[in-house]
């Protein structure tokens, strides 16, 4: 997944989305405003809308009118999904092909998951 | 229009601080004149020669630090003249008022240490104790100064050197206008010289302040022209 | 305040530092202008303040011309390192004249904004630091409160937290009371995260007119072994290359879809953004 999206966008996105999914955001919990999101990453507040507005259409928000933006009650289950659905693409793939690159036998990494996981 | 209060309000507290300090000053050049030699005549009338240098550079800098900062902060070059205008003619009969003040404090310590208070110039007043002569004179002298300060100004903001060669003659044909008015020692001597031609006006108070009110205005006319449209400097 | 110039042209005696200039902007945002030295951004903004005449053109501010009109000059500020509005005596005298001038003036803003940047009112600005002067002008620019503010260069000697101070300062003011804002800038990587439109000019004309985001989405630096690098990039407005070895990376300029991306991505190639510094660079003509 190639991600050239400014890199304020992805800031403001990845703080939100970890905040989510650590649930320090629940459900129906209202987030900052815009304004205080730009303060504090001092950027436009149109910039910081946008990236609002781009996590409103994924799903993640929800806005009330005149009152500011919430946790959608599933995002954090969407979230975990998705991550879920991209983790074999964006973790265990590379994650092997790296291993290919440097030679490590795929059987010691399978070693070592189990290890782990009997932890 | 506004009223010019601050533009004005900085320039008299400035100008009367100067009066103040150079009252004391001449006060105690005196002094020591009298301890060193002897006091012959008036010392102010002297002293009197220096304000109207310093008029001068309140009308060039009127132009030089006022008219940007009047138009960077959004006001019309209109309203700047309105202004610097309105500034010079209150300014001029405030600063003539403290001359005159001071020749009655002179008088005041000569007649204490009878010291004579004698005038050595041709004025428009015979004694220095002729307050209201006195005020006329530098009236007239220091709209003249103030004017011309403010058209030098503009010619130089505007063209630099060719504008100091363009608004320069005109400046001091202001002066020297305004100085025959008077009576005093510049009775227009380089132009009488040349065309062989001698303003001699009548004594008369209101002939006086008629070519004192015209030197102001044209110097006014002569500067509005210049400043219209003039762009703000880049340096 | 609404901005709309046409055919601007200003000449100074044998050159046109703005030639032939057409640009509209929209109330209440942030732009950032951009330029070369000599490409005219400081004379545009001169003439939108009314500090100039144009030779030629029209410069509409709120649907009316601008030169020595005073309903529309007194809501107008520009802010530059000449120092029109600074340089009288005091911080004092200043803060007098500026208060007396500017009709929106905020004294007590202004009051805070001196203690922020660490000026006191008997400070002589003859005698300040370049940094101290330039804060100063800020200070008149932001508690000026003008619809229309413009800052050009106005940063000039502040150190790095000087400018963090105005940066945010900027931002706060202008969230609580949107006006119509114009930057121009050197330093644009920390600038431009402000603006809300960029436009660059070059030549006194506008090459660029764009949303900032949509700006920055539109560079983008493709990264991979040079022969897919340059099959991909063919046909599209390079910006500008580098090599190192057998990788080549190509600033391109204009917009990829999703099948774009997919190919890219199957080719082994990277993409990436470019910081709006570089993309300003190559979008004025590269080092020249």
């Amino acid at each position: 997944m190639f991600d050239d999206r400014s890199p304020i966008y992805r800031q403001i996105a990845d703080r939100i989305k970890a905040d989510v999914l650590s649930e320090t955001l629940k459900g129906d919990e209202q987030v900052m405003s815009t304004n205080q999101y730009a303060a504090f990453y001092r950027i436009n507040p149109a910039t910081a809308a946008k990236a609002f507005q781009q996590l409103v259409d994924e799903g993640v928000l929800y806005k009330k009118r005149g009152i500011g933006m919430f946790v959608s009650p599933d995002a954090r289950d969407s979230l975990r999904a998705a991550r879920r659905e991209s983790f074999f693409s964006e973790v265990v793939d590379p994650m092997v092909a790296e291993a290919k690159a440097i030679g490590i036998p795929l059987g010691e990494i399978v070693g070592r998951i189990n290890e782990l996981g009997s932890r | 229009m506004r009223f010019p209060t601050r533009l004005l309000a900085a320039h008299l507290a400035f100008g009367a601080l100067l009066w103040a300090g150079y009252v004391v000053v001449i006060a105690l050049f005196t002094v020591a004149v009298a301890i060193i030699g002897k006091v012959t005549g008036s010392i102010w009338e002297l002293a009197a020669q220096l304000p109207r240098i310093y008029v001068l550079f309140f009308g060039v800098s009127l132009v030089r630090e006022y008219l940007p900062m009047y138009v960077a902060h959004g006001q019309t070059r209109r309203r700047f003249a309105e202004h610097a205008a309105a500034t010079i003619a209150v300014f001029a009969p405030c600063m003539a008022a403290l001359m005159a003040v001071g020749y009655l404090i002179e008088n005041g310590y000569h007649a204490l240490a009878g010291w004579p208070q004698g005038l050595e110039r041709p004025h428009l007043f015979e004694s220095t104790g002729q307050a209201g002569l006195v005020f006329s004179e530098y009236l007239i002298e220091f709209l003249a100064w103030a004017t011309a300060g403010a058209l030098i100004g503009a010619g130089f903001y505007r063209w630099r050197g060719g504008g100091l060669l363009l608004t320069l003659p005109a400046g001091i044909a202001l002066v020297l206008v305004a100085a025959g008015a008077t009576g005093s020692e510049l009775r227009m001597p380089f132009v009488a010289k040349l065309l062989a031609f001698r303003v001699d006006l009548p004594d008369s108070l209101p002939v006086t302040y008629a070519v004192g009110l015209g030197v102001f205005l044209a110097g006014l006319a002569l500067t509005w022209p210049i400043i219209r449209d003039v762009p703000l400097r880049n340096r | 305040m609404r901005v709309e110039v046409r055919d601007l042209v200003l000449r100074y005696e044998d050159t046109f530092a703005v030639d032939g200039l057409s640009l509209s902007l929209a109330e209440n945002k942030i732009y950032g202008l951009l330029g070369r030295n000599g490409s005219g951004k400081s004379s545009l903004l001169s003439v939108l303040a009314a500090f100039r005449r144009p030779t030629a053109g029209e410069v509409l501010i709120d649907g009316a011309p601008v030169f020595e009109n005073a309903a529309v000059t007194r809501r107008i500020s520009l802010i530059r390192d000449v120092g029109e509005t600074v340089d009288v005596g005091t911080v004092e005298d200043v803060l007098f004249f500026a208060e007396w001038l500017r009709p929106h003036w905020d004294a007590a803003f202004a009051a805070t904004l001196l203690e922020q940047f660490s000026l006191t009112r008997k400070m002589s600005v003859k005698t300040m630091s370049k940094g101290q002067r330039s804060a100063l002008g800020v200070i008149v620019g932001l508690a000026g409160r003008a619809p229309l503010t413009m800052f050009d260069e106005s940063h000039l000697g502040m150190d790095v937290p000087s400018r963090a101070a105005f940066h945010d300062v900027l931002l706060a003011d202008y969230m609580a009371h949107p006006r119509t804002i114009i930057m121009a800038s050197h330093l644009i990587d920390e600038v431009s995260p402000l603006f809300e439109e960029v436009v660059i000019i070059d030549h006194g004309q506008v090459v660029v007119h764009e949303e900032a985001e949509t700006l920055l989405s539109r560079g983008i630096a493709v990264t991979g072994a040079t022969a897919p690098v340059d099959a991909f990039t063919a046909g599209m407005t390079v910006l500008g290359s580098r090599e190192l070895g057998p990788t080549k990376s190509c600033m391109v300029y204009g917009e990829l879809d999703e099948a774009r991306r997919r190919e890219a991505a199957a080719a082994g190639l990277q993409l990436g953004p470019i910081a709006m510094q570089d993309l300003f660079v190559h979008l004025t003509g590269g080092s020249r």
